[in-house]
């Protein structure tokens, strides 16, 4: 059975739509800049969550960051589709943070003024957050699910969503994952000594850590059927995919990139070809020293001498956590549009122990028909997907 | 698919307890969590950086495990509404008192949503598919219907579970179930779905599983048409155990099902938003017990949020459909 | 110096949540990961934190750090050495 992948839509520190991704990613501009609020370098989305509540007539103030950015997302994606009594239509999403950027702000004002409302702690609930999404572009009464795997989470709700088709439980269905900045995050990552105090430097050898960023993306995926009601042109198929555990360290990937080994494996299993047709990987990539060398000996593991050209975008985007999967596929979708392969800002020096350059520019030239993206995340949770060029 | 492995921690006496379903009693207020000891299942230093969610989960996975001595699932899938909450406010709080320029990060390290599951990898040294949840009240139905998924794809025993603890969902439950006096409480429960049929007798299928949000006032039509994909008749369902908003559910399931005895579930496992899965060991229990009531098809209906529905249809092998025999 | 180990000790019970553990069952000279106390990668970070907090010792990057925090004895002479003025 295929997956075809018919609509995109994507919010990050490089754009607000499709289009402004494909323009920075070309010319190779990033959006982390020095946050001066936060004291460090950040991937930020311009828009307020006010400016973003009143775009989408939102009420109240009970609304999630990752909600907002999500619906900003979903909406370009979604855009002239409409519920279909004859479809079954899904929405899967993913997120880290859900309420949480609200449930901090409280709980932290608490502790100062102990007779503060608690009530919007409430909303720290990430199935909440997804409701928002699907109740404002109407998809309602079916499938509506998140899943949270930290930073793999996007990736994983991509990969369910192409399940539930498969399974024949659902005709079509709006995947990925939303994000926001969140203090407790930036908090953790500095804590777990891995917060690079620079722009991040993805496989470079003096690579010192992420930057964080926020954003949101999603994809429609659509079987045969749906296709024929929708009318839809397709962009490319969501060919393979595939999850593994680690099972090494809660945080820490191992030195052999067991996880990412057996993910990108089975992707590429799953879709049926060899690793020698994949025309480009977009890697995890986070810029921290274990992610990134864990991730080489994986590639090495999978594509032996012969590595594909292979890249990280987060010296674009910042690392967005459960965005980053949905974000990276967006990316992917892309590249296969464009035929070209996507740069790794930031690169000089090649890892001592590897020697691997990763592509630098956006580069045209020979088709893209195979595109790998790998996400991993806390608990050892590793995922890969495979686009396919449709011909 | 069947069920062959079922272990609950709740706040009854449910954990290792076979044949507890029959002599299970309304629940006290308050009521506290039973925590078994720890120590038989989880070595000290694991246990050291576990919160009572971690210790439910792990305990109950390592107990289902060994009942059916499976030693590595194919999967592990975690329904979990409020995750690793603990962890979160844990962290939290280090942010908020920190003294030094420094803040120990092992909270921050637990606090992701799929620390659970992420453990019980880690735990196992288990590779495998690896999922977490967190859809609030339709939280378990979703791993659960995954888990269907692991073993349609060829998979031969996947461990699925959902866990909650308590002080998360009060603030998130009374506000959104519109009412103060939602009794709740948490647990755990964990289960191994199976391609084959174990031992056990009478074998117990899980037929399906449906999970439908944002479904407006009336779950009628949902619940009827889960019922006829599955070629059933609400006459044709023995048992029904529900949660839901007084009197609502509750009418609307009576004016659907005229025969079956119709349940209120929560008397015995108070509220919390992955208490379906606490529903399913209990039906799991019943038609395993000693002395088994004559009940073909159960169906678990979770309408705990008024807006989601969560629906489970488990039957014992022997049972054809609207007939014991 | 013993009054120092015995300080460290206690911290690191208290700080690691080692249940089960009492200041006499940490042996000096005895390695504090793996084969000894058996402590992990997270724990280092805890160490880490235990160093800065308390003795106002920074380190800052974690692979350093792996020989000052090898045991008891090594911990204890690195903050002698080390103490800020």
């Amino acid at each position: 059975m295929k997956i075809y992948v018919t609509g995109i839509g994507v919010v990050s520190a490089i754009g607000s739509n499709v289009d402004e991704h494909r323009y920075a990613l070309e010319a190779g501009r990033t959006g982390i800049r020095f946050s001066e609020s936060h004291n460090l370098m950040l991937g930020e989305v311009p828009q307020s969550d006010e400016a973003l509540a009143k775009r989408f007539e939102l009420s109240g103030d009970d609304h999630s960051r990752t909600a907002l950015l999500g619906l900003a997302a979903a909406s370009e994606c979604w855009a002239g589709n409409k519920p279909d009594g004859q479809l079954r239509t899904g929405l899967i999403s993913a997120t880290s943070v859900g309420g949480l950027d609200r449930m901090e702000r409280y709980y932290l004002q608490a502790k100062q003024n102990p007779s503060l409302d608690i009530h919007p702690l409430m909303i720290h609930d990430n199935g909440r957050t997804t409701e928002t999404i699907a109740r404002a572009l109407g998809i309602t009464g079916s499938y509506i699910g998140t899943v949270s795997t930290a930073c793999s989470s996007g990736a994983n709700a991509i990969m369910l969503g192409a399940r539930q088709i498969e399974s024949g439980r659902l005709d079509r269905v709006l995947v990925g994952g939303s994000d926001p900045i969140a203090l407790f995050n930036i908090k953790g990552f500095s804590s777990l000594m891995i917060y690079d105090p620079d722009i991040c430097k993805p496989f470079d050898d003096a690579r010192k850590g992420l930057n964080l960023g926020e954003g949101a993306a999603f994809l429609l995926l659509e079987n045969e059927r749906s296709l024929s009601q929708t009318g839809n042109t397709p962009l490319c198929l969501l060919a393979g995919w595939a999850n593994a555990t680690d099972a090494y360290h809660q945080t820490a990937s191992s030195p052999e990139g067991r996880g990412a080994t057996l993910t990108m494996r089975g992707a590429l299993a799953k879709a049926g070809i060899s690793p020698e047709v994949v025309s480009y990987v977009n890697a995890h990539g986070t810029g921290t020293d274990n992610n990134d060398l864990s991730e080489s000996a994986a590639l090495k593991n999978v594509f032996g001498a012969a590595i594909p050209p292979f890249s990280s975008t987060k010296g674009f985007t910042g690392h967005t956590l459960a965005a980053a999967g949905a974000i990276e596929a967006v990316f992917c979708v892309l590249s296969i549009l464009s035929d070209a392969t996507l740069p790794n800002l930031n690169f000089k020096t090649a890892m001592k122990e590897t020697g691997f350059v990763p592509e630098t520019a956006f580069r045209k030239g020979s088709q893209i028909e195979n595109v790998l993206s790998n996400s991993f995340g806390f608990g050892g949770n590793c995922t890969s997907l495979l686009f396919q060029k449709l011909h | 698919m069947y069920i062959t492995a079922a272990s609950t921690i709740s706040h009854q006496p449910t954990f290792r307890n076979k044949g507890f379903a029959a002599g299970l009693t309304v629940l006290a207020r308050p009521s506290a969590l039973l925590h078994p000891d720890y120590k038989s299942f989880i070595p000290a230093m694991n246990r050291r950086r576990m919160s009572d969610v971690l210790a439910m989960a792990m305990a109950c996975s390592v107990d289902c495990l060994e009942q059916c001595g499976v030693a590595q699932p194919d999967a592990i899938l975690v329904g979990t509404s409020m995750g690793s909450n603990f962890f979160t406010k844990t962290f939290l709080d280090k942010i908020a008192n920190a003294s030094g320029p420094m803040i120990s990060p092992t909270a921050f390290i637990l606090s992701t949503h799929n620390t659970i599951a992420g453990q019980i990898s880690l735990f196992l040294e288990n590779p495998n598919y690896n999922m977490t949840h967190t859809q609030n009240s339709l939280s378990f139905e979703q791993a659960l219907l995954d888990g269907m998924f692991c073993l349609q794809n060829g998979d031969h025993h996947v461990l699925v579970g959902a866990a909650d603890e308590s002080e998360d969902v009060l603030y998130n439950l009374n506000a959104r179930l519109k009412t103060m006096d939602a009794h709740a409480t948490c647990g755990a429960s964990f289960f191994v779905l199976s391609a084959e049929k174990s031992a056990a007798s009478p074998p117990v299928r899980l037929v399906d599983v449906g999970s439908f949000g944002l479904i407006g006032d009336d779950l009628s039509p949902y619940v009827l048409e889960f019922l006829q994909v599955n070629q059933l008749t609400p006459d044709q369902i023995d048992l029904v155990l529900y949660a839901g908003t007084k009197p609502a559910t509750e009418n609307a399931l009576r004016r659907m099902f005229a025969g079956p005895v119709l349940l209120d579930y929560q008397v015995f496992s108070g509220v919390y938003y992955t208490n379906p899965a606490f529903a399913l060991h209990y039906a799991v229990d019943l038609l395993t017990g000693e002395r088994p009531p004559p009940v073909g098809n159960i169906l678990i209906c979770n309408n705990l949020i008024p807006e989601n529905l969560g629906l489970l249809l488990i039957d014992t092998e022997n049972a054809r459909h609207g007939t014991l025999d | 110096m013993d009054a120092l180990k015995e300080e460290l000790k206690k911290h690191i019970i208290e700080e690691l949540n080692l249940q089960d553990v009492t200041p006499d069952d940490i042996i000096d000279d005895a390695p504090l990961f793996g084969e000894g106390l058996g402590l992990d990668s997270i724990d280092a970070l805890e160490l880490i934190v235990i160093m800065e907090n308390y003795y106002g010792i920074p380190i800052t990057d974690a692979s350093v750090g792996k020989e000052i925090l090898y045991s008891i004895d090594t911990m204890a002479a690195y903050i002698v050495n080390n103490k800020p003025a």
